[in-house]
């Protein structure tokens, strides 16, 4: 038995152009050149996003890729689905990603002004190969933790990643990240952040 | 509550103790004195599309089980087995014939009658012990439909919801009644932000004034064309019934090519027409007044925007309900919904859909930089200094308390209730108002429900007397 649920894109109102590519196979070595590679893209990638430069972010993402983050639901064991149907925390295409950016760029963003502290606490990275020899699914886990002000209690939020890199013109870049929140309700007060 | 006659006096005046918005014994007359009686949201009929659908929701901190039973009826019943009180259901939605209490077994239909007790005979003598008959999950004390929208009410007297929202049900037609269909309501996205609920109710209700502050940064990255300050001011706040919004004054032009500024094309526009009556029409097309966003008293809200959601000019409106879930005094549980006409084409449904991620609900770029004012002010509203502090809530109002500009005529909007162009704060004080009238009030004083208790000489004197004499017209 397993209370696994992968999430889809398919399953998305706006993922219906994303990358259909899936994993092959059992996870690879962790001396495997791939896994090193997709992990350390991971781990620079955590830097990026702890310390907002999101212009350099946006840089490693795919022209098509969907970002994804779907609402948990409790559902009961063996309802078969744990998300809401047709409804997401996260549902964009490079467009809209490019916009948040932009958005925190003008330097009226509020809710970023001051900036949160950011630590995205990455472990359990496994890498697996696809059918194309330039793309790789890579499973992580992600701790973010937030903390603004001197006042309230910090927030975290704890989620589940499964990404496609794609090896494009000599650089990888993300091509799809499906999210997976653990909590139905998020104890976060906006998601004025990347996961 | 402390100082109540005061604090009251003073909100109604316009003079807000800074207090309210985070003070634990205010909340405690909130919830004995106004959510103890008020309407709340908790799902709308298209979240139950088939027979045995569910979903669970709270009113405060009261879990029901909202369901539509096998004849299709819908249901809202008090999470709370009968036998010792175990949460019946535990999943937040699914599709079920029966619950069964995990505990020991007891199970209810959908519609909540008790269907199956184990032992019965045995641990309780049977019928002559516990007679099953008439015993049901408890039914929320009050359940009104509106549009599709569900509403409870904690007090089994309370007035029918269609009266209690009054001529607010004529703008809540434009968010939830385009088409013959009705609407399809999709999420919730749920998320706690450390605020009072006031804050969201009143800031929807008729906050005009923050637009061009707070959301400078979607202006400037092109996603909304329309809040600059100057064009937001050009709006109206009206307030009617139990409910009030924001408008936006939009360009000369019919209905039609209002409806088609704000990106709807042709088909839902005729749709409309045939739904909407011609004062509906005519507030967007005469009068030029564009809905935008409104809060129903006490915790709910609407939006209803029009952002670019790809590269050009193209605009494509998006509407959202939201329930500020109150859970203490300075926090909030939110549950943003996105809804759209059922009979929309899927190309706009699909782009509507993602207009609403971009701008409002756990991600949305306007809400983002609302919730860290409101958790700001909620945190500050805490201290000793704010129990000194009057916050000035009186614009649009003179010191005399005559209006800074004199309501809009039959001739210049014709919707219901009273409605001001311009920047003020007219709304916030309808909502206060009523606030303060709830308040006011002596909490409403339920009477208990005993379950299956003893029968003395054939009477079912301990039971209500809903309960009895269903059990006797049953028997």
């Amino acid at each position: 038995m397993s209370t696994y649920i992968p999430i889809d894109s398919a399953s998305s109102p706006l993922g219906q152009a994303a990358s259909t590519t899936t994993a092959v196979g059992a996870s690879l070595a962790f001396d495997d050149q791939r896994h090193l590679t997709a992990h350390r893209w991971l781990v620079d990638e955590s830097y990026l996003l702890d310390q907002q430069d999101y212009d350099a972010w946006l840089d490693t993402l795919a022209e098509d890729i969907h970002y994804f983050m779907p609402i948990r639901v409790t559902t009961a064991l063996g309802t078969g689905y744990d998300t809401a149907k047709d409804m997401a925390h996260f549902d964009e295409d490079k467009y809209s990603l490019s916009r948040r950016v932009a958005r925190f760029d003008t330097g009226h963003a509020w809710a970023e002004d001051p900036p949160s502290r950011l630590r995205h606490h990455l472990s359990n990275v496994r890498t697996f190969a696809t059918e194309n020899e330039n793309e790789l699914v890579v499973e992580s886990a992600v701790l973010l933790f937030r903390s603004r002000g001197d006042v309230l209690e910090p927030s975290l939020l704890s989620v589940g990643r499964v990404d496609l890199l794609r090896l494009e013109d000599g650089a990888w870049r993300l091509a799809r990240r499906h999210i997976a929140a653990d909590e139905s309700v998020l104890r976060m007060q906006n998601l004025a952040v990347f996961l | 509550m402390r100082d109540a006659a005061d604090v009251l006096a003073n909100v109604r005046r316009g003079m807000l103790p800074a207090h309210i918005y985070n003070d634990a014994e205010v909340f405690e007359a909130e919830k004995e004195r106004l959510f103890s009686r008020a309407w709340m949201f908790v799902a709308h009929e298209s979240e139950l599309p088939q027979v045995g659908d569910y979903v669970v929701r709270r009113v405060m901190d009261n879990s029901f089980i909202v369901s539509r039973d096998q004849a299709g009826e819908i249901h809202a019943m008090f999470n709370m087995c009968l036998h010792r009180g175990m949460q019946v259901c535990r999943a937040e939605q699914g599709n079920a014939s029966h619950f069964r209490c995990p505990y020991h077994g007891w199970s209810y239909k959908n519609d909540g009658r008790i269907v199956g007790m184990p032992f019965h005979k045995e641990a309780y003598g049977g019928e002559e012990g516990f007679a099953r008959k008439g015993q049901r999950l408890l039914p929320a004390p009050s359940l009104g439909i509106y549009n599709g929208l569900i509403f409870v009410s904690m007090d089994p007297d309370a007035e029918p919801l269609e009266d209690f929202l009054g001529d607010f049900k004529f703008y809540l037609d434009y968010y939830t009644k385009q088409s013959a269909s009705g609407v399809e309501i999709r999420g919730p996205q749920r998320w706690r932000v450390k605020a009072n609920w006031k804050i969201g109710a009143e800031n929807f209700a008729g906050d005009m004034y923050h637009t061009p502050q707070t959301h400078t940064s979607v202006v400037e990255i092109g996603l909304f064309r329309e809040p600059k300050a100057e064009k937001r001011k050009d709006g109206n706040t009206y307030w009617a019934g139990k409910g009030g919004g924001t408008t936006y004054k939009l360009p000369p032009g019919t209905f039609e090519e209002k409806m088609n500024y704000v990106g709807y094309p042709d088909e839902m526009v005729e749709r409309m027409k045939e739904q909407w009556s011609q004062e509906q029409i005519d507030v967007i097309g005469r009068d030029g007044f564009m809905i935008s966003a409104a809060s129903v008293f006490p915790n709910i809200s609407l939006v209803h925007n029009w952002p670019k959601v790809a590269e050009g000019d193209d605009v494509l409106p998006f509407i959202s309900i939201r329930q500020w879930q109150p859970i203490s005094a300075d926090e909030t549980e939110v549950l943003s919904w996105f809804v759209v006409d059922k009979e929309a084409p899927e190309e706009f449904k699909k782009l509507s859909y993602k207009a609403y991620l971009m701008c409002f609900g756990s991600s949305g770029m306007f809400e983002q930089d609302d919730v860290e004012n409101w958790v700001s002010l909620t945190n500050t509203a805490g201290g000793s200094m704010a129990r000194r502090l009057l916050l000035n809530g009186r614009m649009g109002m003179l010191h005399d308390d005559s209006p800074v500009v004199q309501p809009l005529t039959e001739d210049e909007f014709c919707g219901p209730g009273v409605a001001h162009v311009g920047y003020g704060e007219y709304n916030q004080r309808h909502l206060l108002n009523e606030w303060a009238d709830y308040l006011e009030k002596p909490a409403p004083v339920p009477a208990n429900i005993h379950v299956g208790a003893p029968q003395v000489d054939g009477e079912c004197s301990s039971e209500t007397a809903a309960q009895c004499s269903s059990e006797k017209a049953e028997a």
